[in-house]
């Protein structure tokens, strides 16, 4: 992991120096990721990419401040995690646009155009995408990114913390939470089929 | 918290309906084109607006200011204190204000010529005489062992002397002149011209009093020391300051009987019954001595003083006679 922390850095600087192909390598690097947590937080595929394309923009323009503070072969600049930041900056633009629209809730599950044929198998895939979207997207929104965050991605929760600003005590609590709204919301969909 | 809720909150096992049903919340991809977006958005991007907080944590540039506040605020400071020190504020809380020329004397070592406070201690203990020349001609060196080095010490002391009772006199007018302004600042009513006066007369006849008879006192022992010298004994400090402590205490012993016999004998035996067990037997000492003497003057000759005195004042009396035991005739005997 040490390697990948020095070329953090050295991206860094790069991109400060305004090198696309190092943004390209960014993208290549971290989109997918970012996509998933995007995606899974606000459960639109076209609100992910805005959040994706944002959170590179953002590193875009914050190259210079980073590459100044974690210069290349220093400890500081061993310290520097594009993806922690990416993370962040993620999950944080992801909160601003579920307050801001409140256009994702739990009783309003946006369906994605069915543009595939119609099949009783697809039909019923459709349905059970549909029901486990609703399952994480009824959560509030901190503990669905609790949930994303850990389950998914699978970052350990000390990651997760700092992904989400908070002290690890109150993420751990937070997380407990999660998994028991989860666990309920998940038996009493069991209960309802 | 219940063993069901704990369960709940426990992690999520692999594999388990819960895992199997998270599992099947699957994600789009990004278009293709994706990376090509951002880049060709990066072009179009207005600059990022600068920092509104200055970051300086660390640097050169968070000593500039560092150093820039200690500046102002010793800057600040210094003019308060100069205005403080220009208004008398600090003289009038009690703080002195050397002059300028104590500050310089005080750097370049060359001390004032009188030093009003110490002046009257430093004439016997100081061997080398610090007043100039022309002030003092007569050096003192060593004990005081020649009438000219009495007259120079006696000299020095008179100096002092009305040095301090100078400064009484402007102290004195000082708080005269604030009382008068506070009462103008209350609206109450001020002195005329003429009431002044007869206060102002009225405390000078109580000073000239007061320093009549300790003129008197001074001038006795001024002549006991002028004899000791004429008779070749050299004095030293303790010969001159002693005798000013013991009368100091004397004086305050004969203040604190007269505040005694002025009150009534109720008050007069708590305050005595009050007093510390050494400062009551000092008291009661003192008393039974004066009263021994003045009975002593009006007994006939040949009578003990001592045996004149009567152990307990009549009833009444305005000099009620303290017992052996410490306590006054009223209280009960211990």
């Amino acid at each position: 992991m040490a390697a990948p922390m020095a070329d953090d850095a050295a991206l860094a600087a790069r991109l400060a120096a305004r090198d696309a192909q190092a943004l390209r390598e960014v993208i290549a690097r971290h989109a997918g990721a970012l996509n998933r947590i995007a995606y899974r937080m606000v459960g639109d595929a076209h609100e992910a990419e805005d959040i994706v394309q944002e959170a590179c923009l953002r590193l875009w323009d914050h190259s210079a401040r980073l590459a100044q503070r974690h210069p290349a072969g220093t400890p500081a600049g061993a310290a520097l995690r594009l993806s922690g930041w990416l993370k962040r900056v993620v999950t944080n633009l992801a909160f601003d646009r579920l307050r801001a629209g409140r256009r994702i809730s739990g009783e309003e599950v946006p369906e994605r155009a069915d543009d595939a044929p119609l099949a009783d198998a697809s039909i019923e895939t459709e349905q059970r995408d549909a029901s486990t979207r609703a399952l994480v997207l009824a959560l509030p929104e901190r503990q669905r990114a609790a949930i994303v965050l850990t389950y998914y991605e699978e970052l350990p929760n000390a990651e997760a913390a700092e992904a989400m600003d908070m002290n690890i005590k109150a993420f751990e609590s937070l997380l407990h939470r999660a998994r028991a709204s989860l666990r309920q919301a998940f038996a009493a969909q069991g209960e309802a089929q | 918290m219940s063993p069901a809720d704990h369960d709940d909150g426990a992690p999520i096992a692999p594999g388990s309906p819960l895992a199997r049903a998270l599992d099947g919340y699957g994600v789009p991809e990004l278009p293709a084109g994706f990376a090509d977006k951002v880049l060709a958005a990066t072009a179009t991007r207005p600059a990022p607006l600068p920092e509104l907080r200055r970051t300086g944590s660390t640097g050169t540039a968070r000593g500039w200011r560092l150093g820039r506040r200690i500046a102002i605020g010793v800057v600040g400071f210094s003019a308060l204190a100069t205005a403080a020190a220009a208004t008398g504020l600090l003289e009038r809380v009690g703080l002195p204000v050397p002059s300028a020329g104590k500050v310089w004397a005080s750097i370049t070592g060359n001390e004032p010529a009188s030093k009003p406070a110490e002046a009257a201690a430093a004439v016997a203990a100081v061997p080398v005489d610090p007043a100039p020349a022309a002030l003092a001609p007569v050096r003192i060196e060593g004990p005081i062992d020649t009438p000219e080095e009495l007259g120079e010490a006696f000299r020095r002391i008179d100096e002092v002397r009305t040095r301090r009772s100078e400064l009484r006199r402007q102290m004195l007018d000082q708080r005269i002149t604030r009382e008068k302004e506070r009462r103008a600042a209350a609206g109450l009513p001020l002195p005329t011209p003429e009431e002044e006066t007869r206060i102002r007369q009225r405390l000078e006849e109580a000073r000239l009093r007061r320093e009549g008879g300790l003129s008197e006192r001074i001038e006795a022992r001024r002549e006991e020391l002028r004899g000791r010298v004429e008779s070749g004994e050299a004095l030293t400090r303790e010969d001159i300051v002693r005798p000013i402590r013991e009368e100091q205490r004397s004086l305050q012993q004969r203040q604190k009987l007269e505040r005694l016999r002025r009150m009534s004998p109720e008050q007069r035996r708590e305050a005595v019954r009050q007093l510390p067990p050494e400062e009551r037997r000092a008291l009661m000492e003192a008393w039974q001595q004066r009263r021994a003497q003045r009975l002593g003057r009006e007994a006939p000759a040949g009578a003990s003083p001592l045996e004149a005195a009567p152990q307990i004042a009549p009833e009444g009396s305005a000099e009620p006679e303290p017992s052996r035991s410490g306590t006054t005739p009223a209280e009960p005997p211990r």
